[in-house]
């Protein structure tokens, strides 16, 4: 097969091994070469694992071959954000306090994308412990936007982002808990879902915040998005914050279309709380129209405050997270790079009392969510506030990245998913998020789905190789 | 007549040596004034409940993920 490998999705290049067009093999080569070629631009791997890769690719090619395929996943080669376990090696977090923190097993998602017969290809780079952001301070360079390098690719699920938009693996894993995989998304133009609270095990991830993290498949497409939450997704015993959910086949409302679905659209978030930029604005009535001529019932809908939502999540974060690197922040401040060491140390300063008043809080700002979704199946609201700034500009990175409405669904556990939404005049994505009631992700990847087809930006790819 | 920027400088101090942080203190004081910032600086951006039976989430489940 011939033409251009890199931009398959996951179904495509599925379709093709079974139809003997291509072989995971020869997939996985194209990708390795795109990235030794590309890579040193954007910087998507922190460890690029080629021969493991290839010799995987070989088994699934020698199953497929003999008939054996495990599903579609099976030779699709896939990115794993350096937080995440793989054995035998290192998840750094993109630090040096962990530079030598060589894994003993797979993370539970990693195992279960084994099982699926994914082709792991490395380790991507990340905010260092997935906060703070875009830094020039730490072990490995930042990842950069392939869309343009001069800027950033969100985070903190960055070399994920990156990784994708450039073509060098139709599959990726991120981590969300103040948006990781939502804002590389919307920097990327890509799709990344943060699933419902509990739906994909934790087990073998690094923490940063326990009642906030998730784990979230990034994809190109909405249906390769599906396959990957397919993969991952199910109870685990083990991990205190797994739901014994059995939600799954995740993409089997993604031809119904949104015909009588009704749709709250969160505009207060965007015009009022934290106004965006007219060309984000715009692209979020493009689609929310887009979305009403494809027969869905639009209506205006109000949440609490986006600012309240935002420092709810804050204190709650910055007080877990303290509780993990409290140790490592007294003995070795300086192992850490100054964004990170920053936010994780400002949790030594907020008090007890204020942590649980803020999960207090939660609960109510839970329950007023759950009362909208009496009267509404979907929410649309903004995603970024901005298109990405430049990534050596730390003010205007440090003054837009808050700029978000990301946090108020790790808060609340609700699904969220961030997609592109159109282009900005410096041709950087513009991005748009759906969310869903409580295991409803299927719901919110049926929106997803009929407003790529209708709006038609996954076909859009960066100006790079 | 008390300077006030001295009296926060020397309650971040105080904070920080609690915490533990003396290393810190001593090798990035303007890193853990700027984490003090943050760490202090949501009062007044949260409407905390006034209701006592409030309950935070996630609740007590006894015997779930164990």
């Amino acid at each position: 097969m011939s033409g251009d490998l890199h931009w398959l999705t996951a179904t495509e290049a599925s379709r093709a091994f079974a139809a003997k067009r291509l072989s995971p093999v020869e997939l996985t080569e194209a990708l390795l070469a795109r990235i030794a070629r590309l890579d040193p631009k954007v910087n998507a791997f922190i460890r690029l694992d080629a021969e493991a890769a290839r010799a995987a690719a070989r088994a699934a090619e020698a199953e497929i071959t003999a008939g054996r395929i495990r599903g579609p996943l099976h030779g699709v080669p896939v990115g794993i954000k350096d937080i995440i376990d793989v054995a035998g090696l290192p998840t750094t977090g993109h630090s040096k306090i962990l530079v030598d923190n060589i894994a003993s097993a797979d993370a539970v998602v990693v195992a279960k994308l084994r099982q699926a017969g994914a082709i792991v290809l490395g380790k991507l780079s990340t905010h260092e412990f997935a906060i703070g952001g875009p830094s020039f301070d730490l072990p490995f360079p930042p990842a950069r936007n392939p869309w343009n390098t001069d800027h950033h690719p969100g985070g903190s699920s960055s070399g994920a982002g990156a990784g994708l938009a450039a073509g060098f693996f139709p599959l990726a894993l991120g981590t969300d808990t103040g948006g990781s995989v939502r804002n590389p998304a919307s920097a990327n133009g890509i799709v990344g879902l943060k699933p419902t609270y509990g739906l994909v095990s934790r087990r073998g991830v690094f923490p940063l915040s326990y009642t906030l993290d998730h784990v979230g498949p990034m994809t190109r497409s909405v249906a390769d998005n599906a396959l990957l939450l397919d993969a991952i997704a199910g109870h685990d015993p083990a991990d205190p914050g797994s739901a014994p959910s059995s939600a799954r086949y995740f993409g089997r409302l993604l031809d119904r279309g949104v015909n009588e679905l009704r749709i709250g659209f969160v505009r207060h978030f965007h015009e009022t709380d934290i106004p965006a930029t007219p060309e984000v604005t715009a692209a979020l009535e493009d689609a929310a129209r887009i979305l009403q001529a494809e027969g869905a019932l639009v209506s205006t809908i109000t949440l609490p405050s986006l600012n309240e939502f935002a420092a709810v999540n804050r204190v709650i974060l910055g007080s877990e997270a303290w509780s993990v690197h409290a140790p490592w922040l007294r003995s070795r401040p300086g192992d850490y790079g100054q964004l990170a060491r920053r936010r994780l140390m400002s949790g030594a300063f907020i008090p007890a009392g204020d942590y649980v008043g803020a999960q207090r809080r939660r609960l109510q700002m839970i329950a007023a969510v759950e009362e909208v979704f009496r009267d509404v199946d979907v929410l649309i609201c903004a995603s970024s506030m901005d298109p990405s700034s430049r990534i050596e500009d730390a003010v205007e990175t440090a003054r837009t990245y808050p700029r978000q409405a990301r946090t108020p669904f790790n808060v609340t556990g609700h699904p969220a998913l961030a997609m592109m939404a159109g282009l900005s005049p410096l041709g950087l994505p513009l991005s748009v998020q759906f969310v869903g009631r409580y295991f409803e992700d299927a719901t919110v990847l049926r929106v997803a789905a009929a407003y790529e087809r209708a709006a038609g930006w996954q076909k859009r790819h960066p100006p790079i190789g | 007549m008390v300077d006030a920027q001295l009296v926060a400088a020397q309650l971040v101090a105080v904070l920080a040596r609690a915490a533990g942080l003396e290393k810190a203190l001593a090798e990035f004081p303007e890193d853990v004034a700027a984490a003090a910032e943050q760490g202090l600086g949501n009062a007044g951006r949260i409407a905390y409940p006034t209701d006592p039976a409030a309950e935070p989430w996630p609740p007590m489940r006894p015997g779930v993920g164990l």
